[in-house]
């Protein structure tokens, strides 16, 4: 049990060097993103105005720090290049050395992939501190400490959930040879459904209640809707751990069901 | 210049060639681009549930205003992103020779080498989106409005093109342009935003004018919702021709900088 443990960890170990090199890299795409936080400011500051002065029930600065949290939310669990990466290694042969030793790939993967997201959601915070004084007029945090409470097991298995997508993906490589195509397909229905481009609570009644069954509700919304108290009603939120515990089973089984599937397909060739 | 559109002809019909042999590719492509029009599509329907206008635009005029930058970008994507997301890899990994010994124009040769299909048919899409607003909003632009407007379209073109080059042509002198994808991508975001929400006297300068980004979608659609507004056409025609120029220099001046990377 130890043992296993201790495997992971110095993954995870090895996993914060590997990313501690790419810091960089991390802090310019932070930077880059000031400018969408830029965009969002302007559009809603703009949208606000021009309605009654809310945002369906939500102040303008409840909605832009909706936004801000969602950006640190990103750096913190959201996959960026994971898809590839696993893709790479199916495709150069590297992942037959996973296949004679006893490791498990998914767990090896997830490991690094929790230090690559330490690191780069704890270099976020360097170009959202320079942007503090202008971005501090607009937040507005709930002053209520459970929201943490509550927002912490949620953005846990959020982060599973994304990993999890990720990896599907990756191991689409087995029967694909080009995956980018259905990355970006899928990254375009996780930004909509995914609360990227407006709250989810914005959209029709009809349409709320779709988006709440599908996974990318929980990939990045429902934590996001906690920390910032659009989602209040702990029933709503019980609820949602449910069904969002339900997609982590899902797609945790077809996970192990592609790798099964796809190891059947795979060839490893030269030594 | 009919050599130039020879081998224009040539390059398409390559690129046609090449999409008939990965069908399933040009399929997946093409939804690809179609549903990231329709998340700006969306976005802007859902947020018109919760207001009346976004700096004085109604629904319909944002969607025509959308409509004009997607069809803009469509036109850069289609004819241009291939060839010049290549050359920032070609020039680091030093392919780029290829096109030194071609008989033409060098950044003409490597800026157009490949067409993407996917997004010349999008750009349909786009411009059925532009229509449909425009007839939402009872608009009966005269022929010499919608030539118009197309020449405006064309300067956006031109300005994201020379935009797009000159970020490239950082390569000659960084080795690596990588991420600059990601910059632009962010920077289209504000083009989808009409110019008077732009308050702040710092970001209307950084994007209103310095970087033309917002202007390029604002002029043309305010030619067709507000009418022709000669002042603003004259200056996005004006700084088409001056990006332009820019990019050529700075690409020349790369090339002069280019070693070649051969092993």
């Amino acid at each position: 049990m130890f043992a296993t443990f201790d495997k992971y960890r110095q993954v995870f170990l090895t996993g914060l060097q590997s990313n501690i090199v790419y810091r960089f890299n991390f802090a310019v795409r932070g930077f880059f993103s000031l400018f969408h936080l830029a965009a969002v400011v302007i559009l809603w500051s703009a949208a606000s105005l021009g309605g009654s002065g809310g945002l369906g029930g939500f102040s303008l600065g409840q909605t832009i720090t909706y936004f801000v949290t969602l950006l640190i939310l990103q750096f913190f669990i959201s996959a960026f290049n994971e898809d590839y990466q696993i893709s790479e290694e199916i495709r150069n042969g590297l992942i037959n050395q996973f296949l004679l030793k006893p490791i498990n790939y998914f767990a090896y993967r997830f490991s690094i992939f929790v230090a690559a997201r330490l690191v780069s959601g704890l270099v976020v915070i360097v170009p959202l501190l320079i942007a503090l004084p202008v971005l501090r007029e607009y937040l507005e945090f709930p002053h209520d400490y459970r929201v943490l409470l509550f927002g912490l097991p949620a953005m846990a298995m959020s982060a599973v959930i994304q990993f999890s997508i990720a990896y599907c993906f990756g191991l689409l490589s087995f029967w694909f040879l080009e995956i980018q195509g259905f990355v970006i397909l899928s990254m375009a229905l996780e930004t909509l459904l995914g609360g990227q481009m407006f709250p989810l609570d914005l959209l029709p009644e009809w349409a709320y209640a779709i988006a709440r069954c599908l996974p990318f509700y929980y990939q990045m919304y429902f934590p996001a809707a906690i920390f910032t108290g659009r989602l209040t009603d702990p029933t709503l939120i019980f609820q949602g751990y449910g069904i969002q515990a339900a997609w982590v089973i899902a797609l945790l089984l077809v996970n192990q069901l592609l790798w099964s599937r796809g190891l059947r397909r795979h060839t490893a060739v030269g030594g | 210049m009919l050599h130039y559109a020879k081998i224009w002809a040539a390059s398409a019909r390559y690129s046609i060639t090449r999409t008939l042999m990965f069908r399933g590719d040009f399929f997946v492509w093409s939804l690809v681009e179609l549903f990231w029009m329709a998340v700006n599509i969306l976005t802007i329907t859902v947020i018109y549930e919760h207001t009346q206008s976004i700096a004085g635009w109604t629904k319909y005029q944002m969607v025509l205003l959308v409509g004009t930058s997607m069809l803009i970008q469509r036109f850069l994507m289609g004819f241009f992103w291939s060839s010049i997301f290549e050359m920032g890899r070609n020039i680091r990994s030093g392919n780029f020779d290829f096109y030194l010994a071609q008989p033409g124009n060098v950044m003409f040769m490597a800026t157009t080498r490949k067409l993407d299909p996917d997004s010349l048919l999008n750009s349909l899409v786009a411009a059925a989106v532009v229509i449909y607003a425009a007839h939402q909003l009872g608009l009966d632009p005269s022929a010499g409005q919608i030539a118009l407007y197309a020449l405006m379209v064309l300067c956006g073109v031109v300005i994201h093109y020379s935009i797009l080059v000159l970020s490239i042509s950082l390569a000659f002198w960084l080795t690596s342009a990588q991420g600059i994808e990601g910059l632009y991508f962010t920077l289209t975001e504000f083009s989808r935003l009409p110019r008077a929400a732009f308050t702040g006297i710092a970001t209307q300068m950084l994007f209103v004018w310095l970087l033309p980004v917002v202007m390029v979608t604002n002029v043309p659609a305010s030619l067709l919702v507000q009418g022709f507004d000669l002042t603003l056409s004259a200056w996005l025609f004006g700084s088409a021709l001056v990006w332009f120029a820019a990019a050529v220099f700075v690409f020349n001046r790369g090339l002069r900088r280019y070693t070649s990377a051969s092993s």
